[in-house]
């Protein structure tokens, strides 16, 4: 990658650390928590991104696999604080609160979902695709809400936020540094993923579908691969979501969900790899600032929303940047 | 027996009602491809209006009138304002801004109205019930449901295939500069079919805040329904989404109220209920999955 | 005489009541030009697509280079080497000249699971691209976006990609649909250029350039092969004269 293209990226994801650096040692824990929430929120979006902006895959459901890795995180470390075996069959699970034992899981169980939700959605085009995506995630989300086991509506509260070795993840600098520290991986990762010879068949079949089935590449293959990998950047921003809060419920899997992290990807630039990050932030900063003034603050974002994508569709990145994105 | 005979009378009904919903939305997506998240607002605002109205006024056939009215002239607004400004635009595009919809007219609605939810009762010729051949009672406001449903679905197949609206409806799917060329003003058809589509919506919003409540929020999950049920018939297709809504309708009811039993036959009563209920709740989804398998574009959807 | 490269048998496909193909043998051979023509409607797109893939017929058999490949889809045959090239496939506009060929050479060699290493930094992806993108005259112009190429480049960059898949047998379907008056001129030095790489089946309406360059030619109607022969045969054979060359005299 270019260093041109790569600076606002990077330029982004500095910001974020310094706010919450600059917060912490200003004595604003509630702005370094902030700046967690755009870091995982950030994640999210970056792994929607995968599908949605370099696949041209509009997924309405990204709240399913989120959903799924929070609950994924709440549901160990809830067993392990009441000893109880998570599983007896076929072999006995015991719950845990260490997050390096939580994070496969979590990743597993969004990327499994997302491998059977791909297949059945990505039979489809267009329109279908977005409206199928969205119907399999509602269907978790009532799912979670009419299984009682794991809290039905009320959803599931553990009480201690789970352990990583080294850190005490209860300072709020160092819950942060844990999330941010994701999130650089995965845009590294994402990053790499975007130039490879996978990508180059990712970005191709978005543009031009029947070229790549005439360079004897199969769409769908490659496709379905990225949906799930993006799924699993999904669940994991979910595990991390669920620490944040201590507390998981089906809202984590709602549509509203899955329209929040289209918005960060969409408010921050389609395509662009910090894009969800500056989105997110955005997102929230609007959320801080404008909550305390009026109860109504998501029509304002509403009419926020309408006049971007109106009048500024290449997202605030492009906007700032006055160029279109990256390819 | 009996009460497998009003299992499917609500099946019906709820079919009925999603019917309304769906019609609109592919209607919508046929003629003008747009995808419209904000479908379920303009429920909302139908079901508040009539319960506006319906207080103000004492009579619950002008609220119902109101409901037809305020939606189709908020979908006319919202059409002329915003959405006009989407069909040329990608479905990303048009999924957030009608999101962006819905943040708006759920907050408005929330600051003209409040949270709590409204109640409305009912005229009496409609709250009593109806004894049916063979002894079944039932009650008339959901039986009038059914046959409002009937007439709408009449009027929507008379429309489409013999007045000159129609016509030119079917034209606007099938050619858009091809009609724009024989002189149909389009963006005023284009207005037409948006504010029809939203006057269904409101109707039906209106109709089951009757039965249930009318509070913020309340278009959301029949949106989602009415996805399911336009995915299943397939988009643009009027009689599939009849097909599709009672085949949705009746897969929920029925699965809602056989499974929990049918678990207790080998299970104990409480698991039985939740294991029962919370498949029965998927129940719809799997059967969109097995219609997305069986055929990807629905059941009358335009091949790919 | 060698063994075809590419051989239909019996292939047929109903749509309702209409027969689109109906009992199609015919094969191509090493170094040939085989053209197909027929009137409109006479099947020949429904008999291309299903060599490539694309649909699938109801009876009948496809055999590329001695194996069956009625089971494989679209991207299978591409990757054999059947080449379905211009018109449908065209290029990728926001990619640049190097990223499109790249892909044809990706696509070729069948590895695109690899998730990590740049693409730009696989030799074995860029030096094949390098060289067809030289051979073709495109040097220069790696980094330019397919979309941003005049008209020649764009077509010679399409040449590239189709030599880049190495292919064993090209598919072209009107490979100069709707390009006008120059478009035939292309077509005689396109086709000279793939004919030197594998043997190509030809769908073209333009019949002088087919009568020109063409070694043989198979007329379809309505479904059916009514005839098979060099240019020489054809133009005397008494049916092809009565339902297809009679209407155009």
């Amino acid at each position: 990658m270019r260093l041109t293209g790569a600076l606002p990226n990077f330029v982004v994801f500095a910001a974020l650390i310094a706010v919450a650096v600059i917060a912490d040692l200003t004595g604003n824990p509630y702005i370094v928590t902030l700046a967690t929430k755009v870091a995982i929120f950030g994640l999210a979006g970056v792994g929607l991104n995968l599908a949605l902006g370099y696949g041209g895959l509009v997924s309405f459901g990204h709240a399913a696999f989120f959903g799924l890795g929070g609950y994924v995180t709440a549901i160990l470390a809830s067993h392990a604080a009441s000893a109880t075996p998570v599983a007896t069959f076929p072999f006995t699970m015991m719950g845990t609160n260490e997050m390096l034992a939580i994070w496969p899981f979590a990743i597993l169980v969004a990327g499994f979902a997302a491998l059977v939700i791909g297949a059945l959605s990505l039979r489809t085009k267009g329109v279908y695709f977005i409206m199928v995506t969205l119907a399999f995630a509602q269907m978790l989300y009532y799912f979670a809400i009419s299984w009682p086991t794991y809290g039905g509506e009320d959803g599931l509260s553990f009480y201690v936020r789970n352990t990583f070795p080294g850190a005490n993840t209860f300072a709020p600098l160092q819950f942060f540094g844990i999330c941010a520290t994701m999130l650089a991986i995965t845009m590294v990762l994402v990053a790499l993923l975007t130039q490879s010879r996978f990508g180059l068949a990712l970005r191709a079949a978005k543009e031009n579908e029947t070229r790549v089935i005439a360079s004897g590449i199969k769409p769908f293959a490659i496709r379905l691969t990225a949906f799930v990998l993006s799924g699993m950047v999904a669940g994991l921003a979910g595990a991390l979501f669920a620490d944040l809060n201590r507390f998981v419920s089906p809202t984590m899997l709602s549509w509203h969900m899955s329209g929040e992290i289209i918005i960060f990807v969409i408010l921050g630039g389609v395509g662009r790899l910090a894009g969800p990050i500056a989105g997110a932030a955005v997102f929230i900063t609007l959320e801080y600032l404008l909550g305390p003034i009026s109860d109504h603050w998501q029509a304002l974002l509403g009419f926020l929303l309408i006049l971007i994508v109106l009048f500024a569709p290449k997202g605030l990145m492009g906007l700032a940047l006055g160029k279109r994105g990256n390819a | 027996m009996l009460l497998l005979a009003e299992q499917v009378l609500n099946g019906l009904q709820y079919g009925m009602m999603l019917f309304l919903m769906a019609a609109g939305l592919t209607l919508v997506f046929g003629v003008m491809g747009l995808i419209n998240l904000a479908h379920g607002s303009l429920y909302m605002v139908g079901a508040f209006a009539c319960a506006a109205v319906a207080a103000a006024t004492g009579s619950f056939w002008l609220g119902l009138a109101a409901s037809l009215a305020a939606a189709a002239a908020l979908g006319a607004l919202v059409e002329i304002v915003v959405i006009r400004r989407l069909y040329a635009r990608d479905h990303l595009d048009q999924v957030l801004a009608t999101f962006a919809l819905i943040l708006v007219f759920s907050e408005g609605t929330r600051w003209l109205f409040g949270s709590f939810p409204l109640y409305l009762s009912l005229p009496p010729v409609l709250s009593g019930a109806v004894t049916l051949p063979g002894g079944l009672i039932y009650p008339a406001f959901r039986l009038a449901i059914i046959v409002i449903g009937v007439l709408v679905a009449l009027g929507l197949f008379w429309l489409i295939t013999r007045t000159r609206l129609g016509i030119r409806i079917r034209a606007g799917e099938a050619d858009r500069e091809m009609i724009a060329a024989l002189g149909v003003d389009i963006a005023k058809l284009y207005t037409m079919v948006f504010a029809l589509g939203a006057a269904l919506a409101g109707l039906s919003g209106a109709l089951v805040g009757s039965v249930q409540s009318v509070q913020v929020g309340m278009g959301e999950p029949v949106l989602i329904l009415a996805f399911v049920t336009v995915v299943i018939g397939g988009i643009g297709s009027i009689k599939g989404a009849l097909i599709g809504a009672l085949l949705v309708g009746m897969t929920d009811t029925l699965g809602k109220a056989l499974l929990p039993g049918l678990f207790a036959r080998f299970m104990e009563a409480s698991a039985a209920t939740s294991v029962g209920s919370a498949l029965a709740s998927m129940l719809i989804y799997v059967l969109m999955a097995l219609v997305l398998i069986w055929r990807p574009t629905g059941l009358y959807g335009a091949r790919a | 005489m060698p063994e075809p490269i590419l051989t239909l048998s019996h292939l047929s496909k109903s749509f309702g009541a209409l027969k689109a193909t109906d009992d199609v043998s015919l094969d191509l051979r090493p170094g040939e030009i085989h053209a197909l023509i027929g009137p409109n409607g006479a099947g020949k797109s429904t008999l291309i697509k299903q060599i490539a893939g694309e649909i699938r017929p109801d009876s009948g058999s496809v055999t590329f280079e001695g194996q069956a490949i009625d089971d494989l889809g679209p991207a299978d045959r591409a990757r054999l080497g059947l080449a379905r090239s211009f018109q449908v496939s065209s290029v990728v506009p926001g990619f640049t000249v190097l990223q499109n060929v790249m892909l044809a050479v990706q696509g070729a060699s069948g590895a695109s699971f690899r998730f990590i290493r740049p693409a730009l930094s696989d030799r074995n992806l860029t030096a094949p691209a390098l060289f067809h993108i030289q051979h073709s005259g495109l040097d220069g112009r790696e980094t330019v976006k397919a979309a941003d190429l005049a008209h020649g480049e764009r077509r010679r960059l399409e040449i590239a990609m189709a030599l880049a898949m190495r292919p064993r047998a090209f598919l072209l379907d009107e490979p100069m649909a709707g390009m006008g008056a120059e478009g035939a001129h292309d077509l005689t030095a396109i086709l000279a250029e793939l004919k030197s790489e594998a043997p190509i089946l030809l769908v073209e309406h333009d019949m002088d350039a087919v009568f020109a360059l063409a070694d043989r030619i198979s007329v379809l109607v309505y479904g059916k092969v009514i005839a098979t022969g060099t240019v020489d045969e054809i133009r005397k054979n008494p049916e092809v004269r009565r339902s297809y060359l009679g209407e155009e005299a």
